[in-house]
């Protein structure tokens, strides 16, 4: 394996609700490399959405060291990690969670207007990505006019338009129908195959089958780390 | 695409919360109408006053009862002094040395003119002078002549009129020569003054004018039975001296002791024009105070309009924040947002301000020809500038709000 993009151990994230305690996680240690496709699982209430936001640095650990392509992402202010966020993590929602009143193309250049790149740079990146992901002929639509398959889309277009090292996706087909689910998948599947490292969590079995390796989480521990057997052929 | 984005954000929260916005927007705009329709009107009417009070001539003094433009003054002890008498006038006249330039006169509000069936309004000035009059104040005949001496002392029903009573009377004929009565006396028209214009909305070729021994006669009461004293001095030199003079006299004239205050007003026109602006400077005071208060409790609106919309925003920004916005791109946001709600309210008052100051002038211009509309630019400046002080003010806690929102919190808000 190469530089690995993750590395935590002891990972601990406690809440605090009134005086009783709840801890999330109590002490993760995982390392992913970079090109991995890996899926997160585990029952309701497992830690999963928890880890999944430590990973994208939207949190910060209780306890516990996190490494994010071998800086120290504890030590950082909330600038740091937006700026960490816009270059290195591209974000999957469950809801899609695109601005309503944008437009597709304009939904998917934003993390670039976060980063500061000229309009016309912009306007370019933006339609490769839709492009990539099948939208080339819906880009001037809003989300309301859009199916939730193509509204999840233009989110993976967005995820990836800045060339992130890892995308985050929570539960990316929990709002879609099976089918379009799939269609999600194989997606996914592509962007994996054309090198980026994709992390992903999920409850069903038939969309974890898409991945390489299987992470199963309990009452925020690893239960077990393995290869999927059954994935496809790289 | 971001400044634009949230300019239309703005104006869209505007179309969805009619009420509560227009509410704020209007007070926005009461606050800027009020300044700049104030400052509008007083700068307009302070061009006018400078323009006639130059007119009325160099170097004179005015010397009268109680002040021409009374703010502030003490009511009570102004009601005290006893009145100068056309008696007392007159021994002022013959004992002033430094000038002869000496005009009394008094005047009379509010009269009907008739000429046989034609009348005019009820709102004619009545004017006794002697004939100094023409002399000292730069006031002057347009046709015929003045009154001499003799007219005045052997009380002559003569009268000099305004260009709009003889409108009023004789259309577009002429008036000299002819006969108009006041209160049942007769009166010849030996003389019309040139048109004039007026100060502060009142006419000043809304008069007429005729000897002060009939006008004492006839024309007044007791309560109005005091004259004006005009001085012209013989030169800008001499002034100081003529003032001083003047002053003098009529302490003397008045039994003031050394160590009293003087019971009577004497000004220059500069002290005059110095009463009118400082009139106008309270008048200006007292609008922008309530202007300005107006805009600060537009901006406590403007602050709950502006929380209102970070909380219903909530999950926008934290998917905003998610794909890597920093605290500044989310301030920068909301305050273009809040700038731009004060500055729609403050373009509804200053289109406001400006129409009914334009409309004021144009109504003055009635009877004020010279008046000409002055376009206050400083402060429609400083409008665009106070609103989007407000905006910034105002708007900054609740950007700093979403800026800090925090993004998992926010993204999982319903
Ligand atoms: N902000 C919070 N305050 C208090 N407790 C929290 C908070 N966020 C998560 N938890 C708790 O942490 C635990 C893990 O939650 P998490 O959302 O990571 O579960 P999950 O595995 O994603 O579940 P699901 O499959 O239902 O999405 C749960 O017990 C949850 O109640
Ligand atoms: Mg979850």
């Amino acid at each position: 394996m190469s530089q690995p993009i993750i590395e935590i151990a002891n990972l601990v994230k406690r809440y605090e609700m009134g005086d009783e305690e709840v801890f999330a996680l109590q002490g993760v240690t995982l390392t992913i490399g970079r090109n991995e496709y890996v899926a997160l699982m585990g029952p309701s209430g497992s830690g999963k959405s928890t880890l999944m936001n430590m990973l994208g640095c939207l949190d910060t650990p209780t306890s516990g060291s996190y490494l994010f392509t071998g800086e120290n992402v504890s030590d950082m202010d909330d600038d740091d990690l937006a700026e960490i966020r816009n270059r290195e993590i591209g974000f999957v929602f469950q809801t899609f969670n695109l601005l309503p009143r944008a437009t597709a193309l304009q939904n998917v250049e934003l993390p670039l207007v976060y980063s500061g790149m000229a309009r016309e740079q912009r306007m370019q990146r933006a339609t490769e990505a839709l492009t990539r992901v099948g939208l080339a002929d819906r880009m001037d639509h809003k989300p309301n006019e859009l199916s939730g398959g193509q509204r999840q889309r233009v989110a993976i277009a967005r995820a990836l338009v800045t060339s992130p090292s890892i995308i985050l996706a929570d539960e990316p087909t929990g709002n879609l129908d099976s089918k379009t689910g799939q269609d999600i998948m194989r997606l996914f599947g592509e962007l994996w195959r054309g090198g980026n490292t994709v992390i992903l969590v999920t409850h069903e079995e038939d969309i974890a089958r898409h991945a390489r390796r299987i992470i199963r989480l309990r009452d925020g521990r690893i239960e077990s780390d393995e290869v999927n057997p059954h994935a496809p052929l790289a | 695409m971001n400044a634009l984005e949230s300019i239309s954000i703005a104006i869209d929260a505007v179309r969805s919360q009619k009420l509560r916005s227009s509410l704020t927007l209007l007070s926005i705009g009461i606050g800027v109408f009020a300044i700049i329709a104030s400052t509008s009107i007083m700068s307009t009417l302070q061009q006018a006053v400078n323009g006639q009070l130059a007119d009325l001539g160099e170097n004179s003094i005015l010397i009268q009862r109680t002040p021409t433009i009374n703010f502030g003054t003490n009511w009570a002890k102004m009601r005290k002094r006893k009145n100068i008498t056309y008696a007392q006038a007159q021994q002022f006249r013959d004992r002033m040395t430094t000038t002869q330039l000496i005009s009394i006169s008094n005047e009379s509000p509010a009269y009907t003119i008739k000429a046989g069936l034609e009348s005019t309004n009820p709102d004619v000035s009545l004017i006794g002078i002697d004939d100094q009059y023409f002399a000292v104040n730069a006031i002057t005949i347009g046709e015929g002549r003045s009154f001499i001496e003799s007219e005045v002392i052997l009380n002559r029903r003569a009268a000099i009129i305004g260009t709009d009573v003889v409108k009023a009377l004789f259309g577009q004929g002429s008036a000299l020569g002819k006969t108009i009565t006041i209160k049942n006396q007769e009166f010849d028209v030996i003389g019309i003054l040139e048109s004039r214009g007026g100060v502060l909305g009142q006419s000043q070729d809304n008069r007429v004018l005729i000897p002060i021994t009939v006008f004492n006669r006839y024309y007044t009461s007791e309560w109005d039975a005091s004259v004006d004293i005009s001085v012209k001095a013989e030169s800008k030199l001499t002034l100081e001296s003529t003032f001083d003079e003047a002053v003098g006299v009529m302490r003397a004239l008045r039994s003031v002791k050394p160590w009293d205050e003087n019971n009577f007003e004497i000004d220059t026109n500069d002290a005059i024009t110095g009463q009118f602006s400082g009139f106008s400077s309270a008048l200006l005071i007292v609008a922008w105070i309530s202007g300005l208060g107006a805009l600060v409790a537009a901006g406590i609106g403007i602050m709950n309009m502006m929380l209102v919309s970070v909380r219903e925003r909530t999950r926008e920004i934290g998917v905003r924040k998610a794909l890597g916005a920093r605290k500044r791109w989310i301030v920068r946001q909301f305050l273009i947002e809040s700038i731009t709600l004060c500055q729609l309210g403050g373009l509804t008052g200053m289109i406001g301000g400006l129409g009914s100051s334009w409309a004021v002038t144009e109504i003055l211009r009635g009877t004020m020809p010279s008046l000409s509309y002055v376009m206050p630019w400083g402060t429609v400046v400083f409008s665009i500038v106070i609103c989007t002080v407000i905006g910034i003010g105002f708007g900054l806690y609740p950007a700093w709000r979403a800026a800090t929102l925090d993004p998992i919190e926010a993204l999982r808000y319903e």
